[in-house]
């Protein structure tokens, strides 16, 4: 697709003033709604409204002031586009009320359009999903700025591919790859003695992974950093479509292995909801003792992480021993060092016995003592400091504006946690904190990193400590068809997971919202304008992961 | 400042002894699962018939697994019936049964062996765990071995992931960035035979479609130390495993 | 002897006078001719006169005619006359080997060119042998005008001729300042003719020894392009067409110094260290100023008329370090500056016409100055690469070339800092070597962007690229480089004849000081014992003495009593011991790697598809840190226009325009025209147009001048 020019006004300008919108909760926002949007919406009566409030967009053309409404005037949060094929197009945007739970408004479209009002000027958070459709399912966004050359990139893919759509077949592995000889990036300095230093994909000095950048530059500063992901994108959710749930739950758990654990936690909650399983207390609460065990440990690494791009090397060395310890941890007491194969639908395959967890409980208090000295003795490191303070910062009105999640956002403001916002799977038992922030640039992360260990560590021993014996897992009753969703706080940030079950109880759209790919939009904000030097620490305070993004 | 030194020379020396001594700390490794005797042809069928991607086959009452598929998901070691025999161990790392002519690297690349590391559609496990081998408690630095930023001065190439279509290129070109003479060296399941991915539009099905590779790690994700030894295997400083063929039982 | 100098200068003139009748009145193609072949031979006939000249050591005098009230009109040719004359033929002979391919692309007409062309030539020639006021004033006035007609040369009618009406103002008032200096010096000595100036020169006052000096020094500063006089030089110098600016960079500019030297270092030396102390500081910033700016630029040629600036901010300064010494009474040192700021002089004018040139040629070949859009011009341009490395690397002070040994030379006069009177006078050489260390650095920088940007990686825009114009060989390019290169190698040879002009201004012998005898130590010399001979000659410095002629190879500075350590460097030597390593090196690799095959493969990017031009350094990019450090000079205004953008997230376009004011412009051009247009515009209140006050001018003043002739 070629560039296009938008046409309509600047909108965010105005928008940014209403950083406090009013409070609704469901009740009063569907009122709202159908006083504001009569015709234009309307509830939904059937199976979709089982599991989720669903509520019918009748009129495509009202779907940007309605996304307007519903995320600046009643500071909803956008959750993702969920595009389904079936007799018809269901576009699916997901919004999070805050306080009281998610949303959905369903948008059904005749297959022969090929055209959908884009809400990308409303909700910038939107961008990248209206590309992933347009990339992977063929739909057009109406006036969206930037279509094309996404996950299937321009360079290397041919036009018109929709590998989402029913049609395409997953297994062809011999497709013909036309390779542009005339491509050019797309720039956007245009000095002109501007260019753009490539880093990547096969990158950062060791380990990386495969991520690409255009640095744009003019010599000194970074003016604009574009990432081009999706290198390691593996079509997580068409090789799902048709298989058991049993068999997709392996994918759940292994296109991100870092937070395997709460993304399997997420899919197995989307699937009880459809099978109505009720999981039993003991395994509610290992769940959260694993969680949080799968938290801690990420935490330890991003921080490692931060330490190592600093060039501080004892601290990075400190915080890696720490994680290894947390991972040998884990591996002794679930069987694997990143928690693979424990979740399943009704609950877990396991059970832990009192000595494990109390090897367990042993090692979670040193390593977060351990964290906790770290943290005061790099609080005392000038030098340190001076490579995170105001380095990298996204304000609280760009990170509302491009509606960041995790760490990252509440590091610039944004008090936003799944586990407090939308309690899942007994997280409303527990006491704890959600640190928050208010700067924004690298050591307002780092703080928001080591407290939120802080806090998994105490919700490791809240959970242990209240163990009930009794089941482990609920067995499967009536199983059913059926679509719902599933969420998680995964250490990155708030993921969704959606499963629509046919009758045989097999997979027939499996879809992933990750906080990666929504925490990306907000690098180039935070890179412009800073020096070459500070853009692997910059990236390192981001703590993304590409292949989280890529699925 | 100075207080960082002082900080670190206090913790003491955390580095396992492996491999001039096994390392036995616990959680080092999940293990892998080993060929059983059952009582009966049904039962090892039984055994087989769990695991979703179908590593493990069933001949007369032996339940044997083929670890290049195997992609560690537990199901034959709880929460089941008719489970299978673990071991602990770590020493993973064979050559593909394909490639007869393997030679490790000349013997001055044994104390002084460059890794270049390419991640082509990986999970982030394996990935990480080739990163836990620069960690104090692994340190593979002290046995010279060291991850360089271009394929140029390299001599081992570590891949991991299935091969993304979008990374088989970037792939290619690192392989032929590398000078003679070079070693592949595929971590992981998917690395070996795409893993839960396998072979797509969009997964190649393993580094050995795309490039010709001389030493696998078996594992999903292999353990840090199952990394070492495939990285001692490629510098000729270790042999390479077989398979195990029997079940702990019979042994 | 001398009668063959000025025998040779006569022919000069002769063939000049010819060459100029014979291209006005041939067309086209033959004109073109007529001036290769008479410009060739002027410049090797002139080239000839100097060096029978230097070889003389007695000058040549030829009074011309005698006017009444004015004095006689007289030819001097003497030995700093000389030195000014060869460099000026040397370029000449390069730009007229050069002119032909470009007059007959241009479709000027090339007579009006050789017209122009011979004209100044003589009024060059008649300036640097000018014996008496006049003739160098109406030469210098002639020049000034001749020089303004060739840089509009290129613009018809409608082109812009602002640059060269810049310059001729400017060189109108610099004119005035050195006519006022002359009147003062005249008035003084009682007569007009240099030999007349000299001997009343004693009879000056302070004051007016001062008024002498700085008239003098800025107005023959504005032609030599010191701070803050030089504004035009980048201007008409950009402006310029290529077939003239070689001359105009490495003939007229050297008019300056010429000018400097005669009038303030010969004619009225004054007897302070005053003077000297102001040349030293001006020079020194003009050095600062010029390569700073150089390194920021991106047109070729801009970027080469500010290190234009730079050099002769190098030349200045040398020149007043020569006055401080020789008027402290240390003459060795002071021979010593002279020697480099010559020396510095007649390099600067060789590899500037070599990259003028070569900059033409890039200009010719691709259509583009611009260095953000060039590169990969080693595979187009393979010979002129290599020319054009030569003079980038000599511009750079690397050795074994030029500019090496005239760097060198420069730095170590501002080393005897020692030797001066007063703690200030130390403070400040020291920190003006400082200041000339920092630009030395700075033209590396310059130069290396300039050629990496330009010749190496792949280009960075589509041209025409003129292939045929581009292979033919250019015999003028390469002849500047050969001599880059044996005034690098050989500087044993070139002191000596510097030291004639040298001798009799600083009053110590520069080749006794500088050239040990260690080829000829029989003779005994009174500066350097037998024993310290003894000592060099195990060290090897007497290798060559029998095949090769002269009094050694290696330059040698000795410090006195309070400083005994010695500096020596031999570029000579330092040649071949540079060719034997590189052929050792060559022959131990090309055994060691013999079973070894070579596998070429791409450039290493990361593992994307292509690597794009537009992924590539830029010469901007490359000299952004400089404008970053030294943001206090340049003050950019960054305006950044249209962003076209829906939200910071959604930006189509960033466009970052950096507009700067010239230092020299914002200090000193606008201000000094502010006030200028103030005066003016008080002044033009005057004209308003009524006749009746106009009447009353008229009667005001004849009342003044009644009363002024009663009193006075």
């Amino acid at each position: 697709m070629g560039e296009r020019r938008m046409t309509l006004t600047d909108s965010s300008i105005a928008n940014t003033q209403k950083i406090n919108p009013q409070r609704y909760d469901a009740q009063s926002l569907a009122a709202a709604i159908e006083q504001r949007f009569a015709s234009a919406v309307s509830p939904s009566a059937n199976e979709e409204s089982r599991f989720d409030r669903t509520l019918i967009v009748t009129q495509p053309e009202a779907l940007p002031s309605l996304a307007q409404f519903l995320f600046w005037d009643a500071g909803c949060s956008f959750g993702g586009l969920i595009v389904e094929e079936r007799e018809e197009w269901i576009l699916r945007y997901v919004f999070r009320i805050p306080g009281d739970g998610w949303i959905h408004f369903i948008l059904r479209l005749p297959l022969a359009t090929r055209t959908v009002p884009s809400i990308s000027a409303q909700i910038h958070a939107a961008d990248w999903y209206e590309r992933e459709a347009e990339d992977l399912f063929g739909l057009e966004f109406e006036e969206h700025p930037r279509l094309g050359d996404f996950i299937l990139h321009d360079q290397v893919w041919q036009e018109g591919l929709a590998p989402m759509r029913k049609a395409f077949d997953a297994g062809q592995t011999h497709l013909k790859k036309r390779p542009k000889e005339d491509w050019h990036p797309v720039l956007v300095v245009q000095d002109p003695g501007a260019f753009a230093m490539p880093v990547g994909p096969v990158y950062e000095g060791g380990i990386g992974e495969s991520v690409h950048f255009l640095l744009e530059t003019v010599g000194e500063d970074v003016i604009r950093a574009v990432p081009r992901l999706f290198y390691n994108y593996r079509a997580v959710e068409k090789i799902a479509e048709g298989k058991s749930v049993l068999d997709a739950l392996l994918l759940a758990e292994r296109f991100s292995a870092k937070s395997a654990f709460a993304h399997s936690l997420a899919y197995c909650q989307a699937v009880e909801k459809i099978f109505e399983q009720q999981v039993p207390l003991r395994a509610r609460s290992l769940r959260v003792a694993l969680a949080e065990l799968e938290r801690l440990r990420h935490h330890a690494g991003a921080i490692a992480a931060i330490c190592q791009s600093t060039a501080l090397t004892v601290s990075e060395a400190h915080a890696a021993i720490v994680e290894e310890q947390l991972l040998r941890a884990s591996c002794a007491f679930a069987g694997h060092r990143y928690l693979f194969g424990l979740n399943t639908p009704g609950g877990l395959r396991r059970d832990f016995d009192a000595q494990n967890c109390r090897n367990l409980l042993g090692t979670v208090d040193t390593t977060s003592r351990q964290l906790h000295r770290l943290e005061e003795r790099l609080r005392y490191s000038s030098s340190f400091l001076d490579r995170l303070e105001d380095v990298g910062i996204i304000s609280q009105e760009s990170a509302r504006d491009l509606d960041l999640v995790g760490p990252l956002g509440r590091a610039s403001g944004l008090a936003h946690d799944l586990r407090r916002a939308c309690p899942y799977g007994g997280y409303e038992r527990y006491r704890f904190e959600v640190p928050c922030e208010k700067e924004g640039d690298g050591f307002a992360r780092l703080r928001v990193l080591f407290s939120e260990a802080q806090q998994s560590a105490k919700l490791i021993h809240q959970a242990v400590e209240s163990l009930e014996p009794g089941e482990i897992c609920a067995p499967v009753t009536q199983p059913s068809a059926g679509a719902a969703s599933g969420w998680v706080e995964a250490p990155i940030g708030a993921a969704m997971h959606w499963i629509r079950l046919d009758r045989e109880q097999k997979v027939e759209r499996y879809r992933i919202l990750s906080p990666s790919f929504r925490n990306w939009l907000g690098l180039h904000v935070a890179v412009e304008d800073f020096a070459f030097q500070d853009f692997p620490i910059i990236l390192a305070t981001f703590g993304l992961s590409a292949s989280e993004c890529d699925r | 400042m100075s207080s960082w030194f002082w900080h670190g020379v206090r913790r003491g020396i955390q580095t396992t002894r492996y491999p001039g001594a096994p390392e036995t700390a616990a959680g080092v490794s999940p293990g892998r699962p080993l060929p059983t005797t059952f009582a009966s042809p049904e039962q090892a069928f039984q055994a087989a018939s769990n695991c979703p991607v179908g590593a493990i086959s069933a001949s007369k009452n032996i339940a044997s697994v083929d670890l290049r598929t195997c992609v560690w998901c537990q199901r034959c070691h709880f929460g089941s019936s008719n489970l299978l025999n673990w071991d602990e161990g770590y020493e993973w790392a064979q050559t593909p049964a394909t490639k007869k002519d393997y030679s490790a690297l000349h013997s001055a690349f044994g104390q002084s062996l460059h890794v270049m590391v390419v991640d082509a559609g990986d999970c982030g496990a394996c990935l990480h765990e080739v990163k836990q081998l620069n960690n104090p408690l692994y340190n593979m630095h002290r046995l010279g071995i060291f991850l360089t930023a271009t394929p140029r001065t390299a001599d081992v190439l570590l891949v991991v992931g299935p091969v993304s279509e979008n990374m088989r290129g970037p792939l290619l070109k690192t392989y032929e960035a590398m000078p003679d003479p070079k070693r592949v060296l595929a971590v992981g399941t998917c690395a070996i035979t795409g893993g839960v991915f396998g072979k797509s539009f969009m997964s190649a099905g393993g580094v050995g479609m795309v490039l010709p590779v001389d030493v696998e790690v078996l594992g999903d994700p292999p353990p840090p130390l199952a990394i070492l030894h495939g990285l001692l295997v490629v510098a000729g400083r270790k042999k390479p495993t077989t398979a195990p063929t029997q079940s702990r039982e019979e042994a | 002897m001398a009668a063959y100098a000025g025998a040779a200068l006569l022919l000069f003139f002769a063939l000049c006078a010819t060459g100029l009748i014979l291209s006005s009145l041939f067309r086209g193609k033959y004109a073109s001719l007529a001036i290769a072949w008479f410009g060739t031979l002027c410049s090797i006939v002139l080239m000839a006169a100097a060096g029978l000249r230097l070889a003389a050591g007695a000058d040549f005098q030829l009074n011309l005619w005698t006017l009444n009230g004015f004095g006689t009109l007289s030819l001097h040719l003497d030995a700093l006359s000389a030195i000014f004359l060869f460099v000026a033929g040397l370029v000449y002979l390069s730009c007229c080997l050069f002119a032909p391919d470009y007059l007959s692309r241009d479709g000027h007409p090339a007579g009006r060119y050789g017209l122009l062309h011979f004209a100044l030539m003589a009024s060059v020639v008649l300036i640097l042998t000018a014996g008496d006021v006049l003739t160098f004033l109406i030469s210098w006035e002639c020049m000034s005008i001749l020089c303004y007609l060739l840089v509009n040369y290129e613009q018809g009618p409608e082109g812009d001729s602002t640059a060269g009406y810049i310059m001729l103002a400017m060189s109108e008032a610099g004119f005035l300042a050195v006519v006022i200096a002359f009147l003062i010096a005249g008035n003084a000595a009682g007569g007009y003719s240099f030999g007349v100036l000299r001997m009343g020169a004693a009879h000056l006052s302070g004051t007016a020894t001062w008024g002498v000096f700085l008239l003098g020094f800025l107005g023959f500063g504005v032609k030599a392009g010191l701070v803050p006089l030089n504004f035009w030089l980048p201007r008409s110098y950009t402006a310029a067409p290529p077939v003239f600016i070689p001359v105009f960079a490495g003939v007229t500019l050297n008019l300056g110094f010429y000018g400097i030297l005669r009038l303030n270092a010969d004619l009225v030396p004054g007897h302070g260290i005053g003077p000297g102390l102001v040349a030293l500081v001006i020079g020194a910033v003009t050095a600062l100023v010029g390569i700073l700016y150089a390194t920021t630029e991106n047109d070729l040629k801009t970027m080469l008329a500010h290190s234009s600036i730079e050099n002769a901010g190098i030349i200045a300064a040398g020149i007043g370090a020569f006055l401080v010494f020789r008027n402290s009474g240390n003459a060795v040192p002071a021979a010593l500056a002279l020697i480099a700021a010559l020396y510095h002089m007649l390099n600067h004018s060789t590899y500037k016409a070599l990259l003028y040139q070569g900059a033409g040629h890039i200009e010719a070949a691709t259509g583009t100055r611009d260095m953000d859009r060039l590169g990969g011009l080693i595979r187009s341009l393979p010979a002129l690469s290599i020319v054009f490395l030569a003079g980038c690397l000599a511009i750079a002070a690397v050795p074994p070339f030029n500019g090496f040994v005239s760097e060198w030379l420069t730095l170590q006069t501002f080393l005897r800092s020692a030797l001066l009177p007063s703690a200030a006078v130390k403070i400040i050489f020291a920190l003006s070597g400082a200041i000339l260390a920092l630009t030395a650095a700075l033209a590396v920088t310059c130069f290396v962007k300039t050629y990496a940007m330009s010749f190496l990686g792949t280009p960075r825009s589509n041209w025409e690229s003129n292939a045929e114009f581009a292979r033919r060989p250019r015999f003028s390019l390469i002849l500047l480089a050969v001599a880059c290169v044996l005034l690098g190698v050989l500087p044993t040879y070139v002191i000596p004849a510097l030291n004639r002009a040298v001798e009799p201004l600083a009053g110590a012998n520069a080749t006794a000081s500088l050239v040990p005898p260690f080829f000829t130590a029989t003779q005994a010399n009174q500066q350097l014992p037998p024993a310290f001979l003894a000592d060099f000659h195990n060290l090897g410095a007497q290798t060559g003495a029998r095949w090769v002629p002269g009094r050694g190879l290696v330059i040698l500075l000795r410090g006195g009593e309070q400083n005994p350590v010695v500096f020596a460097m031999s570029p000579s030597y330092s040649v071949v011991a540079l060719t034997i390593l590189l052929l050792l090196a060559w022959f131990v690799t090309s055994r060691l790697t013999r079973r070894r095959s070579l596998v070429k493969n791409e450039v290493w990017a990361g593992g994307i598809p292509t690597l794009l031009p537009e992924m590539t350094y830029t010469a901007t990019g490359f000299s952004n840190p400089v404008r970053v450090v030294f943001q206090a000079i340049f003050r950019p205004n960054i305006v950044e226009d249209t962003r076209e953008t829906v939200a910071v997230h959604f930006r189509t376009a960033i466009r970052r325009r950096r507009d700067e004011t010239h230092l020299v412009d914002r200090l000193f051009f606008h201000p000094v025209g502010t006030i200028v247009n103030s005066v003016a515009r008080l002044l033009a209140g005057m004209h308003h147009g009524r006749l009746n006050a106009y009447v009353a001018y008229v009667l005001g003043f004849l009342i003044l001048i009644l009363v002024l002739y009663r009193v006075g």
